[in-house]
């Protein structure tokens, strides 16, 4: 114990009388541990995010789109069919269905006040509140009535009702162009925020009052909800069924929510992977940094090590001390990087929901502490291998 | 008691083997106060070395105290420095970024010995005794060379060693400071029954030993017995 102290003391008093030296050795670990670490943050950041978003859509969400949808890669959701309300007839039969919404989209300009925003228009029928779970700072979702009525009203997002009206007060019963018709805009949706949600600049209204643009009465994508999570199978298969009587396998999908969290799960993974990979490469640089300086130190210090092997100095002494050297400078660097993640974190955290966990510590201190050892240990032998008598006559 | 019976130590410089020191065999006896006199080259240095474990011979035997310490392995080497040896240097060699006391007190860091005396006390009460008590908190650049010199004294002595190794103690000092540091070693061998045994070139300062051994060439010189 006495020992350990006496090591941590006298790596310390070294590094006071080499400041500089010190300093520029740990701030190369300092910056591969804090692209380590921030890349981390970012990534757990961006998977919890995800995770959040899918878990207020209820893990009970099937989804029904053209093509091979998500789980064909690289096709996506180009081709396939057009579904029909025919389509949704049928499947309000399927057993265990509680909702059903289908959903016209098209992307389109919406006009107020002389400015035009772009927004993601989608016709639908009032259920996608429900389905959806949206959630209203002004107003409400429009009616069955409205539906049947084909009236023309529209919900928009919150950011876009700040950038057409200023704010959701003004833009609440007032009237917006969309392909040069006029919708009066009866709810506005809560602001999500960070990463830009296309929520936040969506527009919704009743499908029917959008036959103009939407000529062949189609629909993008249907969704449902089965009555509760143990029933999604069973609905995704009866789903099926009835679809298959109409199209071919390859025409559709049928995409279940955990499904899809899956695959975005695994694409993130992979993306994390990359990241931490790309800083452990400055990693690596500052160990080097670690390397080179204390091959230098055990140079300019070897009559030292003889003086101190004369005296009684096993090999183990000596290189315990220039590795605990190097441990302690790559642990600082690794402290450092903490503080400053943690700063930047926190900076960020308005704008991308970035963490920093007690995994993300372990790891930073973890991997500064092994780096040390890593790139300490061969400059470290290298002194504890001296002979003392060659060594004592070093000048 | 210290005893090397044939002994000889090899160099390799490129391919040739060289031989340094030619079957040397000799007995340092407790309290003794020994100088081993040589002209530069002459191997005094390497023959203190082995006599002090910092070198293994590479024939021959070394006896401490009647048990075999010539095959000992590294670790061991150094332990038996760490208790029964102490050195003194031409060059002082103190180390730099420590304290005076620190530089005393360094061989118990390295003590792997279960005594449990205080070192602290006893670093401040040879640095009392030495006159330098004054310099403990100075850095060795600080202080002048026979201070220097007294304190590595003091940093050979703390472990209470058998035996003092001293090369050249004098060779960097006035000769009036190389007089005191004679003087101050005189007196740990007759005060304190250390065993002292001083590797020079000086006539003069071999005249202050009890006993004077010759080297020549790497052999010992025998009328000097």
């Amino acid at each position: 114990m006495k020992y350990i102290a006496y090591l941590i003391k006298s790596s310390l008093s070294d590094f006071r009388r080499n400041k500089v030296r010190t300093f520029l050795t740990s701030l190369g670990i300092l910056i591969g541990v804090l692209s380590v670490v921030l890349m981390m943050a970012f990534g757990f950041g961006l998977k919890n995010y995800i995770n959040q978003q899918f878990e207020t859509l209820g893990k009970n969400l099937i989804m029904v789109l053209p093509g091979t949808g998500f789980r064909g890669g690289g096709q996506g959701l180009i081709g396939g069919v057009q579904f029909d309300e025919k389509d949704v007839t049928k499947l309000r039969r399927v057993r265990n269905v509680a909702i059903v919404a289908p959903a016209f989209a098209k992307a389109v300009k919406i006009e107020a006040n002389g400015k035009a925003e772009p927004t993601n228009l989608r016709g639908t029928t009032p259920d996608i509140s429900r389905l959806l779970n949206l959630e209203f700072e002004k107003g409400k979702i429009f009616t069955q009535a409205d539906l049947s009525k084909k009236k023309k009203v529209v919900i928009i997002g919150g950011e876009l009702a700040i950038k057409l009206f200023g704010s959701s007060t003004n833009a609440i019963n007032k009237n917006v162009r969309i392909q040069n018709q006029s919708f009066t805009v009866i709810g506005i949706l809560k602001r999500k925020g960070s990463l830009g949600s296309e929520i936040d600049t969506i527009s919704v209204a009743p499908y029917t009052s959008l036959f103009s643009l939407n000529p062949n009465k189609t629909f993008f994508a249907i969704y449902l909800k089965s009555i509760n999570d143990q029933t999604v199978p069973q609905v995704k298969a009866e789903v099926k069924n009835v679809l298959l009587r109409r199209y071919k396998a390859d025409d559709f999908s049928i995409t279940e929510q955990s499904e899809l969290l899956d695959t975005i799960n695994s694409i993130i993974g992979v993306l994390n992977i990359a990241l931490i990979s790309i800083g452990s490469i400055s990693l690596v640089v500052g160990g080097i940094g670690i390397m080179n300086i204390m091959y230098a130190t055990v140079t300019e210090r070897t009559k030292e090590i003889g003086i101190r092997r004369a005296i009684g100095a096993t090999k183990k002494d000596i290189l315990y001390q220039f590795l605990s050297g190097a441990v302690m400078v790559s642990f600082l660097g690794g402290l450092l990087a903490l503080i400053i993640a943690t700063v930047i974190v926190v900076i960020v955290q308005p704008l991308f929901p970035a963490v920093i966990n007690t995994f993300s510590v372990a790891v930073g201190f973890g991997i500064s502490s092994f780096i040390g050892i890593f790139f300490g240990v061969f400059p470290a032998k290298k002194a504890a291998d001296l002979s003392p008598i060659e060594a004592i006559r070093f000048e | 008691m210290i005893q090397l019976i044939n002994v000889c130590k090899d160099y390799l410089v490129g391919a040739d083997k060289i031989r340094i020191l030619h079957d040397i065999s000799l007995v340092i006896k407790d309290k003794e106060f020994v100088a081993i006199q040589g002209s530069s080259g002459s191997g005094k240095s390497t023959l203190m070395h082995i006599m002090g474990f910092l070198d293994i011979p590479t024939s021959g035997t070394i006896l401490l105290d009647g048990k075999d310490v010539s095959r000992l392995s590294d670790d061991n080497l150094s332990k038996v420095r760490s208790e029964h040896v102490g050195f003194i240097f031409q060059q002082f060699n103190l180390i730099n970024n420590l304290t005076v006391l620190e530089n005393v007190m360094l061989p118990a860091i390295y003590s792997r010995s279960e005594t449990n005396f205080d070192f602290k006390k006893k670093a401040e009460k040879l640095l009392i005794r030495f006159g330098i008590y004054d310099r403990k908190d100075y850095y060795p650049n600080k202080i002048s060379g026979g201070q220097q010199q007294k304190v590595a004294i003091a940093r050979a002595l703390i472990m209470g060693p058998k035996v003092v190794f001293a090369d050249e103690p004098t060779g960097n000092l006035d000769s009036k400071n190389g007089a005191e540091i004679m003087k101050l070693l005189g007196e740990l061998n007759r005060d304190f029954g250390v065993t002292i045994v001083i590797v020079t070139h000086e006539e003069y300062i071999a005249s202050k030993a009890k006993r004077k051994v010759f080297i020549k060439d790497g052999f010992l010189v025998k009328k000097y017995l």
